[in-house]
């Protein structure tokens, strides 16, 4: 879209008058019949203060319009504006007719248009002639249209895919040039279909800021102007005959008169067919196609032992760089090597695509001493020698100095061999019996899962037991049994009278026992029963004296039985 | 369960017996690399400390030794590791505690960037005191005081001491099951150690870890880790640059 909006301005380029503020008023014809009709056209380059009025008409009436267009150009960065205004004029009567003087107000003052003096005769004559339209700013325009509707013929515009060669090598690349052949405005150029690339990795070039410019080129014996819609840098993945097949390309005609609402037309490209030879292979070829030369540098070529050096590998030059994916191996004796990050600075251009590709590998020496960074190689086909060309880096010394530990300045070489002496070293290793093996934490969870469970088990039981009925020799709940103590203690201790004592007792007897009616015959019924008639004695008995000695000896005696059966 | 914790009893017992019969395997080798350790060369000696903890030879004393020739080397990280590995194996070795709180004084380091993890000093002293095994003793000693206690349920002091063992037993089992699950973590072992926006070659570096400090490892990609440091930022770094406290060693080299 947006390289659309510069070719628009580009091509209207031309129509845009070189002059600043100039007002100019014309009509198409300066003889009409009485049944005809003219055009007024009204032109304005240059920035208006306020709209342009109609100019006094004479012996002339206004039957169209005003119909206003404008135009922006960008000419040497230099923004230009134009402004047209047209009427549809008709005679009113045979004799002279003139269209008076136009004035507009531009920002570098008034500007005038002189008067149009128009002769008019009887019927009609528009067909036998029409006067050529001088000083048009759109003259450059063949299709120029015809006031009435009718369009012109279709405006005469092709375009044309034009390979920089058609016999390469995979990988080598091929700029495709879209061009506009053109005699006509053209406002908006786009594909209808992106254009496939089968069989090529296509990269875009990039283009300047600056709009395309025309050229005047020959084409069948006819002028035209001819722009550059956009370039393409092609590199065949595959040897064979490869085609390029047609796109389609719709372009866009700006109005042409009053009446005409403009166009699109769409135009094929022819295809291309281009062949690619393959390329040799052999052990270490990276699948680099094109010139290249290869450096390695280190950052430092001396270190203290625990620090860190960066050798930089660059492969500088022009060929499809991108394709370089593969590190070269670095293996450093003496020192770990990490995985290497990747910096690339590529360009594509009409003439290829150039730049560099760095891989950065931070080395850490793991000794002191000297070390070498081995000579790294880069093997690619260079299309012009056509064979497979190695690059070689000179191997790269790396002094290490003796180590430092944290905080301290580096010291001497013979400094730490002296430390190393002294190391705090533990002579024999520990022997395995000091570690107990640990439970993983799964198997903990799972002891107090099951413990827990356990537990709850255990307490089921229990409260199972609680509420069963108690047979002979089965205890009393817990819970019962430390309840009717406690009620028989209080029974005991004074403070109630007889009767509430001895239902106390009774009572309690009851809850710890049962009703004791059906059970067999055991010691702990007897016991129970003879206990509980002893109390209902005391209970009805009339009160003719002190019943709290037999009262507490009777709960003594329930807690007793209590303690030993519940 | 019950047989389950017999039976590691009782291995431990057959591997105590068998390292007091035949002396402790890889003694020589251990001594070997001390001897390269004391005459200066730490790579050859480091080496060898790592081939024995490879092997299986893992203890507090190798680690200890593996540090000392790591810090004469000038790798304050690499050394923090081995004594944090060392302090993993025998959390009651004090002179492993001083020496580490010597080196992270030494590397400019705040306690809590060498300890991101509470639970990590759990699980140590679960495995100093041995927590875990008292707390799964004390579990299954409640079970039968429980009995008891149903059964006499007149004995408080029966009752009281269920309630302790099954509490603190309970406690110890699942305090020591909880710091097992803690995430992994490692030590940054490089001075400059990059921290990258993604698992690549070709990442963007977002920062730079600080060489000793202990990260969390979130996950693993290829040769790199997720880790996250001490000020919050997570990013991918490489695995070499950041070693792991936990699990077994894999030679480096």
């Amino acid at each position: 879209m947006k390289a659309a909006v510069f070719l628009m301005l580009a091509l209207a380029a031309p129509a845009a008058g070189a002059a600043a503020d100039t007002v100019r008023s014309e009509v198409d014809a300066r003889k009409v019949g009485l049944d005809d009709r003219l055009e007024l056209t009204i032109t304005v380059d240059g920035q208006l203060q306020e709209e342009v009025a109609l100019p006094s008409l004479r012996n002339l009436q206004v039957v169209g319009g005003p119909s206003v267009s404008t135009q922006i150009s960008l000419v040497n960065g230099t923004l230009s504006q134009s402004k047209s205004y047209t009427y549809v004029l008709q005679p009113v009567m045979v004799s002279k007719a003139e269209v008076g003087p136009v004035r507009a107000r531009m920002a570098g003052g008034e500007r005038t248009a002189p008067a149009i003096s128009i002769e008019v005769v009887a019927g009609s004559i528009q067909s036998r002639q029409r006067s050529p339209r001088a000083a048009d700013p759109f003259s450059a325009d063949p299709f120029s249209s015809f006031f009435g509707g009718v369009r012109g013929p279709e405006p005469k515009l092709f375009v044309e895919a034009v390979p920089s060669r058609t016999t390469l090598h995979v990988g080598e690349a091929l700029l495709l040039t879209y061009y506009l052949y053109t005699q006509a405005s053209v406002s908006d150029v786009k594909f209808v279909e992106a254009p496939q690339y089968a069989g090529f990795w296509a990269e875009d070039v990039e283009r300047g800021s600056t709009p395309p410019a025309g050229e005047g080129v020959t084409v069948g014996g006819e002028s035209y102007q001819r722009y550059l819609i956009v370039q393409k840098l092609l590199f065949p993945t595959r040897p064979g005959r490869l085609t390029l097949p047609a796109s389609t390309l719709k372009l866009g005609i700006p109005r042409q008169s009053f009446f005409d609402r403009g166009s699109v037309v769409q135009r094929p490209t022819r295809p291309v067919v281009v062949v690619a030879e393959a390329i040799p292979d052999e052990p270490g070829f990276s699948g680099a196609v094109g010139r290249f030369q290869a450096t390695a540098t280190l950052d430092r070529s001396a270190l203290a032992l625990g620090e860190a050096a960066t050798l930089r590998f660059r492969v500088e030059g022009s060929g499809n760089l991108k394709w370089l994916d593969r590190a070269p191996e670095v293996s450093l004796p003496g020192a770990r090597v990490y995985p290497p990050q990747v910096k690339s600075e590529i360009k594509a251009e009409p003439g290829g695509m150039r730049g560099a590709k760095t891989w950065e590998f931070v080395v850490v020496p793991q000794t002191s001493g000297t070390l070498e960074i081995p000579s790294l190689a880069f093997s690619y086909f260079d299309p012009q020698v056509g064979r497979i060309l190695r690059a070689q880096t000179p191997a790269l010394p790396l002094q290490v100095g003796g180590g430092m530990t944290a905080g301290e300045a580096p010291a001497p070489l013979a400094a730490a061999k002296g430390a190393a002496a002294s190391l705090a070293l533990r002579a024999d290793l520990d022997p395995a019996q000091r570690r107990l093996p640990a439970l993983s934490g799964s198997s903990l969870a799972l002891i107090a899962g099951v413990g827990l469970l356990v537990h709850v088990g255990i307490w089921a039981a229990a409260r199972w037991r609680e509420r069963g009925p108690l047979g002979e020799g089965r205890s009393a709940p817990r819970r019962s049994a430390r309840a009717a103590l406690h009620a028989l203690e209080r029974a005991g201790a004074g403070g109630l009278t007889k009767e509430a004592a001895a239902t106390l007792i009774e009572k309690t007897l009851h809850d710890v026992f049962g009703s004791l009616e059906g059970e067999e015959d055991g010691e702990r019924v007897r016991a129970a029963r003879a206990l509980l008639e002893e109390v209902e004695f005391v209970r009805y008995a009339p009160q003719l004296g002190d019943y709290t000695e037999t009262i507490r000896d009777l709960a003594a005696r329930a807690r007793e039985v209590v303690r030993r059966w519940a | 369960m019950g047989l389950r914790l017999v039976g590691l009893l009782s291995a431990a017992g057959l591997v105590a017996g068998a390292a007091a019969a035949g002396g402790v395997p890889g003694g020589e080798r251990f001594r070997e690399a001390n001897d390269l350790a004391r005459a200066g060369d730490y790579p050859k000696g480091i080496a060898l400390y790592e081939e024995l903890a490879a092997g299986g030879q893992e203890s507090a004393s190798l680690y200890w030794n593996w540090a000392q020739a790591a810090a004469a080397r000038g790798a304050p990280g690499e050394a923090l590791w081995a004594l944090l590995r060392a302090r993993d194996l025998d959390p009651g070795d004090r002179a492993v505690a001083r020496e580490i709180e010597r080196r992270r004084e030494a590397s400019n380091l705040d306690p809590a960037e060498i300890a991101p993890d509470l639970w990590a000093g759990w699980a140590r002293s679960s495995r100093r005191y041995h927590l875990d095994l008292l707390g799964a003793l004390l579990v299954l000693l409640s079970v039968p005081l429980h009995g008891a206690v149903r059964l006499r349920p007149g004995a408080r002091g029966a009752t009281a001491l269920l309630g302790l063992a099954l509490s603190l037993g309970l406690v110890l089992t699942l305090g020591s099951a909880a710091s097992s699950l803690t995430r992994p973590v490692g030590v940054v072992v490089r001075r400059g150690a990059t921290l990258l926006d993604a698992a690549s070659p070709t990442a963007e570096t977002l920062g730079t870890l600080r060489e000793g400090e202990v990260v969390p490892i979130l996950e693993g990609s290829g040769d790199y880790v997720r880790v996250e440091d001490s000020s919050g930022a997570r990013g991918w770094a490489l695995a070499p640059d950041v070693r792991r406290l936990q699990g077994p060693i894999a030679p480096s080299r």
